[in-house]
C-alpha cells in the first residue's frame, strides 16, 4: 500500500504586523501553519526577521569579540545603528539602557529625542526596549511613544506593573506594543487579555522572555511553541501574535558565550535558530556574523526568502 | 453527592490556633455551620500532628461530635493520629487517607479493616503521582486489589484521583482532563468503589474571588461523570444549591459545554456566561488564564 503523508489544515492564523511607515517597513507573522510546517496546508508568508541590538550608551561591560565588528561606533548609538544597517538586518533594535536608574537613569526627554534622532537617520524599522525597570518605563515608554507619534515603531516592555500606561501610550500615539510575561504560558495570555481591553490585538506582539543555550532555552521553547500552537491549532485569540525573541544580549550574559569568539556565534546561532524552529517570528541579536550564520541556516534554501 | 466538610482544616490559622490552646469556640462553630449548611461528613484535616497527638485527636474528635451528629473524616497522614481520630468516633468514620504508597499500605489499610470504616484511597504510589488515565487507573486497581485482600470490600473504597490546580501552567487543564475520564470510567474497572476528591485544589492558586466558580464548575462536571464525593465547602451556598439541582440552567449549560456544542455568551446573563467560559477551561478547550472571565 502506498504511504500518504498526513496533511494538516489549521484554524487560527498569527496576525500579520507591520512595523514603521513609509519605506521603512517590515512585516512579521500571518502564517497559518506551525513553524516551518510547509507539509501541512497553509503559508508561512513572512520568514523570521533579524535585528541588530545597539545600546544608548556605550556597554559597560566590554567583550572584544562581540563589539570588535563595530569599531569605534559604539560611543554613538546612531553611527552604531548605521554600522548595523551595513549587515543587512530587517530592523534596528534600540535598547534604551541609560535611562535605568541603575545606570545612568537618563531622562524619558533625552531617551525620546534620541529615538526620534535615530528615525530620520535610519533606513530600517525600529524597534525600542527600555531598560525593563517597569517603573522608569512607564515614564520612558510614553514619552518617546509621545514625541514618535505616528512612526508605528515596535515598542516594549510592557509588562503587567505597567501596560496600563505604556499601553495606552502606544494606542494613542500610534505603534505596536510588546507585551513581555516571564515565561509562563498562563501569564502571557493574562496580560494579553488585558492589554487588549483597549489595545487592538493587531497591536501586539509578544515576548515571552527568551533564555539562551544552557540557561534554561527550553522553556522558552517549549513556551513559544506553545502560543504557536495554541494560536493556530486552537484559534485563542489572546496568543495569536507574532513572538519577538530578543536574545542576543541573553546570549552574551552567558560565560560560554563571553570565552571567546566561536564560542560566543555559536551560543547566539543556535539559541536563535532554536527559538526560530520553536516559532520565533522576529529576532534581536547582537553580533553580525551570527545574523549571517542564522540567516544562511534557516533562509539560505529557500528560494522565495533570498533577497 | 455527598459533601465532606472541608473547613475544619489546620492551615486555617484560627483553627490551628484553636487546637493549640484546646479552644472549642472556633471548632464548634465551623462544625455547626457546616452541619447547618447540609455537609453529609465532617472533615478533620490536622496534618502530620506530631506533638500530643493522642490527646488532642480526642479531644477535637469529642469536641465536634458534642455539636454535630453527622459522621467524621479523619484527615491526616499520620497513622497515630488517625487511630487516635478513629477510635473515638461515635459513628462510622472516613479514613483519609490512604494510597499506593508502601507506608500507608502497611500501616493506613489496616486501619480501615481494624475500625471498620469507610477509607479514601489516592492513586498515589512510591513512584509519584500517575499523570494519565491508564496509569492512574493500573495504580488504583493495584492498591484496591491490596485492601480487598485485607478484607476491604470495594464498597467502603473511596478512590481520589488527586486534583491539581488547574493555573499551573501547561499541565494543569490536562490535569483536570484527566480527572473528569479517571471519574467516568472508575465505575467500569472498580464495580462498586465509592470515590472522591479534594475540589477546591483545583482552584489552588488562583485569585482568592475567582476560586469558587471553578470549584463549582468542576463539581458539577465531575458529578455528571459519577463522582460520589467530594471534600469541599458547604457554606458555599451556590455550590450546595448545584449539587441540588436547584440551578439546572446552569448545569444544561455546564454539560453543553463538556458536550462541545457551541454555547453563544452573548446571549446570556454574565453569571451563566461565567460558567460556561469555566467550563470551557476545565475542559482545556481554551488556554487557562487569571484573566479567563474576561475575554
Amino acid at each position: 500500500m502506498e504511504y500518504k503523508a498526513p496533511i494538516e489544515a489549521y484554524k487560527g492564523v498569527v496576525r500579520e504586523i507591520t512595523i514603521g511607515r513609509g519605506e521603512k517597513t517590515l512585516k512579521i507573522g500571518g502564517e497559518n501553519i506551525l513553524p516551518f510546517h510547509y507539509f501541512d496546508e497553509g503559508t508561512m508568508p513572512n520568514p523570521p526577521r533579524f535585528a541588530l541590538e545597539v545600546m544608548d550608551m556605550e556597554p559597560g561591560e566590554k567583550i572584544p569579540h562581540l563589539l570588535e565588528p563595530f569599531g569605534d561606533t559604539i560611543t554613538d548609538p546612531i553611527k552604531w545603528a548605521k554600522k548595523c544597517e551595513t549587515f543587512g538586518v530587517d530592523a534596528i533594535c534600540l535598547t534604551l539602557l541609560s535611562t535605568d536608574p541603575a545606570e545612568k537613569d537618563s531622562s524619558p526627554e533625552e531617551a525620546a529625542q534620541l529615538v526620534k534622532k535615530m528615525l530620520t537617520e535610519l533606513k530600517k524599522p525600529l524597534i525600542v526596549y527600555g531598560s525593563g525597570d517597569e517603573k522608569k518605563d512607564a515614564e520612558v515608554l510614553p514619552r518617546v511613544a509621545e514625541v514618535c507619534t505616528g512612526e508605528n515603531l515596535l515598542i516594549g516592555p510592557v509588562q503587567k506593573e505597567n501596560y496600563e500606561i505604556v499601553g495606552k501610550a502606544i494606542l494613542d500615539h500610534g505603534h505596536i506594543a510588546i507585551a513581555q510575561s516571564p515565561l509562563d504560558i498562563n501569564l502571557l495570555k493574562e496580560l494579553n487579555v488585558k492589554l487588549c481591553k483597549f489595545l487592538p490585538p493587531e497591536r501586539v506582539v509578544i515576548d515571552p522572555l527568551s533564555s539562551p543555550l544552557g540557561y534554561g532555552i527550553e522553556y522558552s521553547f517549549s513556551l513559544m511553541e506553545r502560543v504557536k500552537q495554541i494560536g493556530v491549532i486552537t484559534k485563542d485569540n489572546m496568543t495569536m501574535m507574532p513572538i519577538i525573541a530578543n536574545l542576543g544580549s541573553e546570549c552574551y550574559k552567558t560565560k560560554q558565550a563571553k570565552e571567546n569568539e566561536t564560542q560566543g556565534l555559536l551560543w547566539e546561532a543556535i539559541t536563535a535558530t532554536t527559538l526560530c524552529l520553536a516559532g520565533a517570528n522576529l529576532l534581536v541579536l547582537r553580533h553580525p556574523e551570527t545574523l549571517k550564520l542564522v540567516k544562511k541556516t534557516l533562509l539560505g534554501g529557500n528560494e522565495k526568502w533570498q533577497s | 453527592m455527598i459533601i465532606i466538610g472541608e473547613n475544619i482544616h489546620v492551615i486555617s490559622k484560627e483553627v490551628s490556633t484553636a487546637l493549640k490552646e484546646r479552644n472549642p469556640t472556633v471548632i464548634q462553630r465551623l462544625a455547626k455551620e457546616q452541619t447547618e449548611a447540609g455537609a453529609d461528613y465532617i472533615d478533620l484535616n490536622v496534618g502530620p500532628m506530631k506533638k500530643d497527638t493522642e490527646e488532642t485527636m480526642k479531644w477535637l474528635v469529642n469536641c465536634v461530635q458534642e455539636v454535630s451528629n453527622l459522621p467524621l473524616s479523619i484527615d491526616t497522614m499520620n497513622p497515630v493520629a488517625m487511630e487516635a481520630g478513629l477510635k473515638h468516633c461515635k459513628k462510622r468514620p472516613l479514613l483519609n487517607s490512604a494510597s499506593g504508597k508502601k507506608d500507608s499500605k502497611e500501616q493506613m489499610l489496616p486501619l480501615a479493616k481494624k475500625y471498620n470504616c469507610d477509607v479514601v484511597i489516592s492513586v498515589m504510589t512510591d513512584k509519584g503521582m500517575p499523570p494519565e488515565v491508564e496509569s492512574k487507573i493500573e495504580s488504583i486497581m493495584e492498591t484496591v486489589a491490596y485492601a480487598n485482600e485485607l478484607g476491604i470490600p470495594n464498597e467502603d473504597i473511596w478512590v481520589d484521583p488527586i486534583i491539581l490546580p488547574i493555573s499551573t501552567a501547561g499541565e494543569g487543564q490536562r490535569a483536570a482532563v484527566v480527572c473528569l475520564e479517571f471519574i467516568k470510567i472508575l465505575q467500569d474497572v472498580l464495580p462498586g468503589v465509592k470515590s472522591t476528591v479534594g475540589l477546591s485544589n483545583v482552584s489552588n492558586g488562583v485569585p482568592h474571588h475567582l476560586r469558587p466558580i471553578l470549584n463549582r464548575t468542576y463539581l458539577v462536571m465531575l458529578a455528571r461523570n459519577g463522582l460520589y464525593s467530594a471534600i469541599a465547602d458547604p457554606l458555599d451556598k451556590e455550590l450546595m444549591s448545584l449539587m441540588k439541582g436547584e440551578l439546572s440552567h446552569v448545569t444544561e449549560l455546564i454539560y453543553k459545554t463538556m458536550d462541545g456544542e457551541e454555547v453563544d455568551l452573548t446571549t446570556l446573563p454574565e453569571k451563566e456566561a461565567a460558567y460556561v467560559k469555566t467550563a470551557r477551561v476545565l475542559m482545556a478547550q481554551t488556554l487557562y488564564s487569571d484573566a479567563w472571565l474576561e475575554t
